[in-house]
């Protein structure tokens, strides 16, 4: 289940420092003297700003005199970070309101997976994507799963922080193992799985802490009405749903519109590879963080398969391809 | 003047081995009006027998629904009931809310039971004094539990605690084996039966009983426990008296064999 021991983990996976930065210090005393409505008095303090109102009460002079030092313009600052995943290395983006005093947690993310492919086919649910990890923009590691079994009827594969996927993982392998040890013949399907990521990713992000993830989930559990296929997804603010195929990452963009004009709800296995693979491929040429090894799993009621990677083919003589920049103005 | 030396709190052990205040709690689902449960593959079925504390009050309601897909019924101290059931409620939204699903209902009695059994072993503490049927639908089917102040859970295919149960459990060891098959009719005809039983005479009537039902019909849709309209039990039972009436008076030539069955049925003793 993991993907190495602690000890072989770049150092830039530790996702929690002890530092406690000047700015929480402020922040406690301010928090001290304004219980209540934090979040919504500060955004409105950041809107004042522009222009202040004279009739101040009291703990809002307050705050006003405190914006005055230009540490809190900087906090306020962080706090209106766009949550887009881009980094914002040498800012004070990762502000200390995660946890207790003296704690910091890391709130983007460092190493980070790209699109994930799924789709329901005949006899399942496959699922795709290639076996890159980025450490920010650097395409820093080659061969790590993105997509593991999850119990006897789930998959699941995850875009985003691979630290943050590890440590769902470990919730899971959790899950799983308390509910086998129930050994009453009832036994977790993927849309209880589902579920429960769903309330684990949504409690997350109340906490301003997300697990910076989009995971998708998909299984084949028999239930009271026979076979039932599942395929959902849930991302790091706790949106979920489910769909007959999913892609995250840049694959929303890019293969959804594929998979819209080519799914088909009979498609055999063989037609459902082909189809991610041409979903795989446009990735390749258009997504600068994929590379060109990727893995396919499949979930059927016979059990999870997960195959070993494989490249694809390209072609590379697209006249789009030999001069990416003609007639891209403004572009060098 | 003391009857016992070793009962003054739950956690003393007589020197035979025994616990009595556990024993005590056990002796107060003994004393409550009668519960039965039975279940089919699919159905699963709860009745209680209605009795008012005195001439000018209501009963006490003994049935309760858990979730959609359980219930209990309960014999003994009701108010002690109403705690488990409401312990029982919060534990199967929960999981629903984590999970999106149903609490497996053999999950749902082990946590009962695992309650029940803390208050066995603190000398601060009572057990409860209830009994509690529990009745529900899995995906493994339908489940009849029994939950005992003890901290024991037994399953069943039918079961009937409270008091004169005795007659009630005679009945359905004599039929039990069928009941895997039955529709829900007959469920909830022989849980009528049973409860008939344990009344001893009185009439039974819809005002004296409650009935309630879960089961997951044929094409796998589930149809929520639910208490059975009162209107439809008189029914059920005028039908019930119907048919006794009728065959009675032509089957009376062959009585003689039928009352050899009776005797041959053995006493449950419990």
């Amino acid at each position: 289940m993991r993907f190495g021991s602690d000890s072989d983990q770049d150092p830039v996976l530790v996702s929690v420092s002890t530092t406690r930065p000047r700015l929480s210090l402020l922040f406690d005393s301010l928090r001290k003297k304004e219980k209540g409505n934090q979040n919504k008095s500060r955004r409105d303090e950041a809107d004042r700003s522009i222009a202040p109102e004279p009739n101040l009460n009291p703990s809002e002079r307050e705050i006003e005199r405190r914006k005055k030092s230009n540490l809190f313009e900087e906090e306020i600052m962080a706090w209106q970070q766009p949550m887009d995943g881009s980094h914002a290395s040498g800012s004070k983006a990762a502000a200390a309101v995660a946890d207790g005093p003296g704690t910091q947690r890391t709130q983007y993310p460092y190493v980070t997976g790209s699109s994930i492919i799924a789709l329901k086919y005949k006899d399942g649910v496959i699922m795709a994507s290639d076996t890159g990890a980025s450490y920010g923009s650097t395409l820093r590691y080659k061969s790590v799963e993105r997509i593991k079994a999850v119990g006897k009827h789930s998959l699941i594969g995850a875009s985003g922080e691979f630290s943050d996927f590890q440590e769902i993982l470990r919730y899971l392998d959790e899950l799983t193992l308390s509910d086998h040890m129930w050994d009453d013949g009832n036994s977790l399907g993927p849309k209880e799985v589902h579920s429960y990521l769903t309330r684990v990713m949504y409690n997350r992000r109340n906490k301003f802490d997300p697990l910076w993830n989009s995971l998708v989930i998909g299984g084949v559990k028999k239930g009271p009405k026979g076979e039932e296929k599942y395929l959902g997804m849930v991302n790091m603010i706790g949106t979920h749903f489910e769909e007959n195929h999913i892609a995250t990452g840049f694959g929303n963009h890019m293969a959804i519109p594929i998979l819209r004009t080519e799914w088909r709800e009979d498609m055999t296995f063989e037609e459902a590879v082909k189809l991610v693979e041409k979903c795989l491929l446009v990735l390749l040429y258009r997504d600068r963080s994929s590379i060109n090894k990727f893995q396919i799993a499949k979930i059927t009621t016979e059990g999870a398969t997960i195959y070993p990677p494989y490249s694809l083919k390209t072609y590379w003589g697209f006249a789009a391809f030999e001069n990416p920049a003609q007639g891209a103005v403004g572009s060098w | 003047m003391f009857r016992n030396q070793y009962d003054t709190d739950v956690t003393t052990w007589s020197p035979a081995g025994r616990l009595f205040q556990v024993e005590y709690a056990m002796e107060a689902v003994k004393q409550g009006s009668a519960c039965v449960g039975l279940r089919s593959r699919t159905h699963a079925v709860l009745a209680a027998a209605n009795k008012a504390a005195s001439e000018l009050s209501s009963h006490q309601r003994k049935v309760f629904r858990v979730a959609d897909h359980a219930g209990v019924a309960l014999a003994g101290l009701t108010a002690d009931g109403r705690v488990l059931s409401r312990f029982l409620r919060s534990e199967c939204i929960n999981h629903a809310f984590v999970y999106d699903a149903p609490l497996p209902v053999s999950r749902l009695a082990l946590r009962l039971a695992d309650k029940a059994q803390v208050c066995t072993q603190r000398s601060w503490k009572r057990p409860y004094g209830v009994g509690l049927l529990v009745a529900g639908l899995d995906e493994s089917g339908a489940h009849l539990y029994y939950n005992c102040p003890s901290g024991n859970y037994f399953e069943y295919q039918a079961f009937a605690i409270g008091s004169r149960s005795q007659a009630a459990k005679t009945f359905l060891e004599r039929r039990f084996e069928g009941y895997n098959d039955y529709t829900p009719e007959q469920l909830i005809k022989d849980a009528l039966s049973a409860i008939k039983e344990t009344l001893q005479g009185e009439k039974l009537t819809s005002s004296n009983c409650t009935v309630a039902i879960v089961g997951r019909k044929d094409d796998g849709t589930v149809e929520p426990f639910e208490m059975i309209d009162v209107k439809r039990i008189q029914e059920i039972i005028d039908s019930m008296e119907a048919a006794e009436e009728a065959p009675a008076a032509e089957a009376e030539s062959s009585s003689m064999q039928e009352e050899d069955k009776g005797t041959d049925a053995a006493p449950m003793d419990i």
